[in-house]
């Protein structure tokens, strides 16, 4: 099982986010990428938390930044890529993988295909920002910025066209050892396909591979202390 | 020494110039082939083989890149590039490879898909026999121990036993992770991405 970490991008600079609400910056990209790649953290999730509300113009400035940095760990970057012409932009990034979600939930087939032919069906991932209330699952529709009930969602869809899908638990993000465990089986999905964010910690690790999950991403505490990635490997 | 790296259009090019200037070599990205001017090409790619056979061929890299192997240039495919070297790909329906190595590319068995970290132990000494290394021995590491990354869904079966091949892992042996033969390389994994593995490797071989 890969252990990786998520970075959140916002005016071209990382933040760390807290219970999906709560902001705090984090610094530079770059420095962010170094760190990570000196504690040889397995990949690296470079996600634009954008909610309703964005514009081209801020997409292609983050986008700038991102084609700026230099490292050799796998990157995976999504938030925001919702036409072919946000597509368009990304050629030339040091990015292997693109991370989709609002169009997952709309089925742009177009756009997913398109991306499908440029990076290869291996580097589409689904992101899905999950929220259990009263035992009921809804995924944060990020277009709306709304809750959805998952229900409404094409799991075949997802399931064909995604090689992985990454569950976000957004009522614990940002925490430790908090992920629910109850979102992995939401879907009914195959563990291996599955990467599994928010509320990561040594205790969801363990957990975590004993079910042979493709993969978890650790969030703010990856970069609080210099042997965290170490640590989780180690979990 | 110069290395030139085949831009289609997509795919993390930009990774693998960072990579190559890990080993101080100058590496640029061409788009046209008449500005192909390097001893060593590099085929990258990452997509669906169908797509970028076709670009490769309406910009005619496929005659160009046979032509430098012929004249005796050295050739390394990365991924997709590796893919596309062998004679036949189960990909998009079937696809016609530029035959450059004995091989064939296959769905991975049990239609998985493998995005993993895999170890590495490469000993240059035991690629002796092919004409690939560099005579600039820009490194006098001669066994590589590390990791790097995979994330494909098909993979090489190789069939030219005078090939130097290593393995992807114990579960995916019959997928060739590493293949070296004469002046080409063909490389399964990522290099670009595999951190300090990766920039290790590429003082190695070139």
């Amino acid at each position: 099982m890969r252990i990786g970490a998520t970075l959140l991008l916002r005016n071209q600079n990382c933040v760390q986010s807290y219970s999906w609400s709560n902001i705090r910056p984090l610094g530079s990209l770059q420095i962010a990428m170094d760190s990570l790649e000196e504690y040889e953290c397995d990949e690296v999730s470079i996600i634009r938390p954008v909610r309703a509300k964005d514009s081209i113009e801020s997409f292609s400035k983050d986008i700038e930044a991102i084609r700026l940095i230099k490292t050799m760990t796998p990157i995976s970057f999504g938030g925001g890529i919702r036409t072919l012409e946000h597509l368009e932009l990304l050629r030339d990034l040091p990015v292997e993988r693109l991370i989709f979600s609002s169009s997952f939930i709309t089925k742009n087939k177009k756009l997913i295909n398109k991306a499908k032919n440029l990076y290869g069906q291996q580097a589409i991932q689904c992101l899905l920002p999950i929220k259990i209330i009263d035992q009921k699952i809804f995924v944060y529709y990020c277009n709306e910025a709304k809750l959805i009930s998952i229900n409404k969602l094409d799991l075949s869809f997802i399931n064909n066209f995604a090689n992985e899908v990454v569950l976000y638990d957004i009522s614990n993000d940002g925490l430790r050892d908090s992920f629910n465990e109850q979102i992995a089986d939401s879907l009914s999905y195959d563990y291996p396909k599955l990467v599994l964010s928010g509320g990561i910690g040594k205790e969801t690790i363990k957990w975590a591979r004993k079910k042979g999950f493709a993969s978890v991403l650790v969030d703010n505490k990856a970069l609080h202390r210099e042997y965290s990635i170490n640590e989780y490997k180690n979990a | 020494m110069k290395v030139n790296i085949i831009d289609l259009g997509s795919g993390n090019i930009r990774s693998l110039k960072n990579w190559i200037e890990k080993a101080n070599i100058t590496a640029s990205c061409i788009n046209n082939i008449n500005d192909l001017d390097a001893e060593i090409i590099i085929l990258p790619g990452v997509g669906e083989i169908g797509s970028y056979m076709k670009r490769l061929k309406r910009e005619s890299f496929d005659k160009a890149i046979l032509n430098h192997v012929k004249n005796g240039g050295r050739l390394i495919g990365i991924c997709l590039g590796f893919q596309i070297m062998s004679i036949f790909s189960e990909e998009s329906g079937g696809v016609k490879g530029l035959g450059l190595i004995k091989a064939e590319t296959k769905r991975l068995k049990g239609n998985i898909s493998h995005n993993e970290w895999e170890p590495l132990l490469l000993r240059k000494d035991s690629m002796t026999n092919q004409s690939f290394n560099s005579t600039e021995k820009l490194s006098r590491k001669t066994v590589l121990k590390g990791r790097v990354f995979y994330n494909h869904e098909y993979g090489v079966i190789n069939k030219d036993s005078k090939a130097f091949t290593i393995p992807i892992s114990s579960k995916l042996k019959q997928y060739t992770g590493l293949f070296v033969k004469d002046k080409i390389i063909g490389i399964q994994f990522h290099p670009e991405k595999s951190q300090i593995t990766g920039k290790n490797l590429i003082s190695m071989i070139l």
